[in-house]
């Protein structure tokens, strides 16, 4: 008899349910006929979404203090299990928005991508040490690669894969080299044994330090490495593009913040000044740049870098107050960014081109449905009140002012009075159009009817909405997940 | 018997990292660039290696064995684009592919 090492099954069973229902995906691509291929692979998909959610709730409510899972390889904390929840609910939408996409085969290939990929994020959230954290970033790149170039028979979407792949192979390659300058200085690969080993002042450290950040940034598209989004964003399948806005974000600001607190307390000065630096660089680019586009996934792909760097600001805080509203922030700028991504999708079926500015004249009087939900996603992008964007925003200025970053503060309000611009002349276009520019008509007769789609829209609609008004349940939600890190 | 010190290994890494992201800006042919991507994840695995030989623990060496099995899974999905692109007679080269710009 050897001793067999204790696992925490329940702290693994977001990730498992969703691997289960990549396995079942997958089988059902060649085990069942054509016509039952895409619901089994949907449901399988929706299911361990659902799954992994239930999971996460389970954990969240069960971890009153942090602990480690396989060898401290995996972290089971508020932190993971709210960023898990998040994760899956936004995988349960894109699978909605996914049902109608215009596609004739492969609906078992994309599924199971989707909920691998949904479960290499959850895998990465909880990272414990440099080996987990690159193995959880590659899980979910390499589904991701896969799926923007998903759509083979347009030429865009496989440019889009392959600059994807180089960037993001680029990134992770840094990130990498960081990890083992940081192996070399301290000889340590956890998280908390790094912190424990620290030599201040070491070179190597400072320099890992710096690739890692550097690495994590690629991936969270903060500015000056951003310059892959605009692309990929626009040539991928829109529902793609709706998943990697939104859950790649959540999962790659989660670990950042954790890598930054847990493994280099002692290096604070000098990460939050960089984390700072990439945040205001990612405003300024991200707000000007998408001030000049007019097709509409790049302009959305502009503003996710800007957000980008109001959640960076909330990391620069590097305080409790920080990680709650970064956590608080993503909780509104998911549902916003999938939904939108969900009625450019809904347009981009009903025209069969791409979505640019002059596509959405008439959209508010054509589909009075999700006219209303574009103009509530747009206006809370830009943090107004009744909307959860507005407390978002309001709780990452308030900790970084706390936190004595009041020029980030200025920079951050000057940022949003910018994106006024951009995201009223979106809802512009969708209601204030007449005569001869409402011409562009739907290209024959009614589109397909989606209710999966409207579905998808409504409930980003409600989360949107909801925590404005649900603001101090989520807040009380994230603080406590916050608390839980050694700040 | 000693062999050279850690220095000397992380130069050879760092000239390889160096040597690969230059490769990944300036080749112009994407099997180029995917050659030098794996270039670059073999200077990393070199520093882990020598770092684990340093400290004298294990950590290191399974964490190079695991990047060698994503570097693989990364260059399969990478030759699957490039071929779905020759099928597709898009031109097999980064400077033109630029459909996407803005």
């Amino acid at each position: 008899m050897i001793e067999t090492p204790s696992v925490d099954w329940l702290a693994l069973s977001p990730t498992l349910a969703l691997l289960a229902a990549s396995i079942v995906a997958l089988l059902a691509a060649v085990l069942v006929g054509p016509w039952l291929r895409k619901p089994i692979a949907a449901a399988a998909a929706f299911t361990g979404f659902g799954a992994a959610t239930i999971c996460a709730v389970v954990v969240y409510v069960d971890t009153e203090r942090p602990a480690f899972v396989l060898e401290e390889s995996l972290t089971r904390d508020r932190l993971a299990a709210l960023a898990q929840v998040l994760l899956a609910l936004t995988g349960a939408v894109v699978v909605l928005v996914s049902w109608a996409e215009r596609r004739r085969e492969e609906h078992g290939e994309y599924y199971a991508l989707l909920a691998a990929a949904g479960a290499g994020m959850l895998f990465f959230v909880g990272a414990g040490n440099l080996m987990t954290l690159f193995l959880g970033l590659e899980w979910f790149s390499l589904c991701l690669y896969i799926l923007v170039a998903f759509d083979r028979e347009r030429a865009t979407s496989l440019e889009a894969g392959l600059k994807y792949l180089i960037v993001g192979g680029f990134g992770s390659a840094v990130l990498l080299f960081g990890a083992a300058l940081v192996y070399g200085a301290t000889g340590e690969l956890g998280f908390s044994q790094i912190a424990a080993a620290e030599a201040g002042g070491d070179a190597f450290l400072v320099a890992g330090l710096a690739m890692v950040i550097a690495g994590l940034a690629f991936k969270m598209s903060a500015a000056p490495f951003h310059m892959w989004t605009p692309d990929v964003y626009q040539g991928a399948p829109t529902s793609v593009t709706a998943f990697m806005s939104a859950a790649t974000k959540i999962a790659a600001l989660v670990v950042t913040l954790r890598v930054l607190v847990t493994a280099f307390p002692d290096e604070s000065e000098t990460w939050t000044i960089a984390v700072a630096v990439l945040a205001v660089i990612s405003l300024a680019w991200g707000n000007l740049a998408a001030l000049a586009q007019s097709d509409v996934k790049r302009l959305l792909a502009y503003s996710s870098i800007s957000h980008a760097g109001f959640m960076l600001i909330a990391v620069a805080a590097g305080t409790e107050r920080g990680a709650e509203s970064l956590l608080f922030y993503l909780v509104p700028y998911a549902a916003m960014s999938v939904g939108a991504f969900a009625v450019v999708a809904a347009r981009e079926r009903e025209l069969e081109t791409d979505v640019r500015l002059e596509s959405l004249a008439g959209l508010g009087w054509e589909r009075p449905f999700y006219g209303i939900a574009l103009w509530v996603f747009m206006l809370g992008m830009a943090g107004f009140p009744l909307t959860g964007g507005f407390f978002g925003k309001l709780f990452v200025f308030s900790a970084a002012y706390d936190a004595g970053d009041w020029w980030l503060v200025i920079v951050g309000v000057a940022a949003t009075a910018l994106s006024l611009a951009y995201y009223l002349n979106v809802v512009r276009w969708v209601y204030m159009r007449t005569g001869p520019e409402l011409r562009v008509a739907p290209a024959g007769g009614s589109p397909p009817r989606d209710s999966a789609l409207g579905v998808a829209v409504g409930a980003a609609v409600a989360v949107t909405i909801g925590s404005f008004f649900a603001a101090q349940p989520l807040l009380d939600l994230a603080s406590d997940a916050a608390s839980q890190l050694p700040f | 018997m000693s062999g050279p010190g850690v220095g000397w290994y992380l130069i050879v890494a760092a000239l390889l990292f160096g040597t690969g992201a230059l490769g990944v800006m300036l080749r112009r042919s994407p099997l180029i660039v995917l050659l030098s991507l794996e270039i670059m994840l073999n200077a990393a695995n070199l520093t882990l290696i020598a770092f684990a030989r340093q400290h004298g623990s294990l950590d290191g060496q399974v964490f190079a064995l695991v990047v060698m099995g994503v570097a693989a899974a990364e260059v399969a999905i990478g030759l699957g684009l490039i071929v779905a692109m020759a099928r597709r007679r898009l031109p097999l080269d980064v400077d033109q592919a630029s459909a996407l710009r803005g």
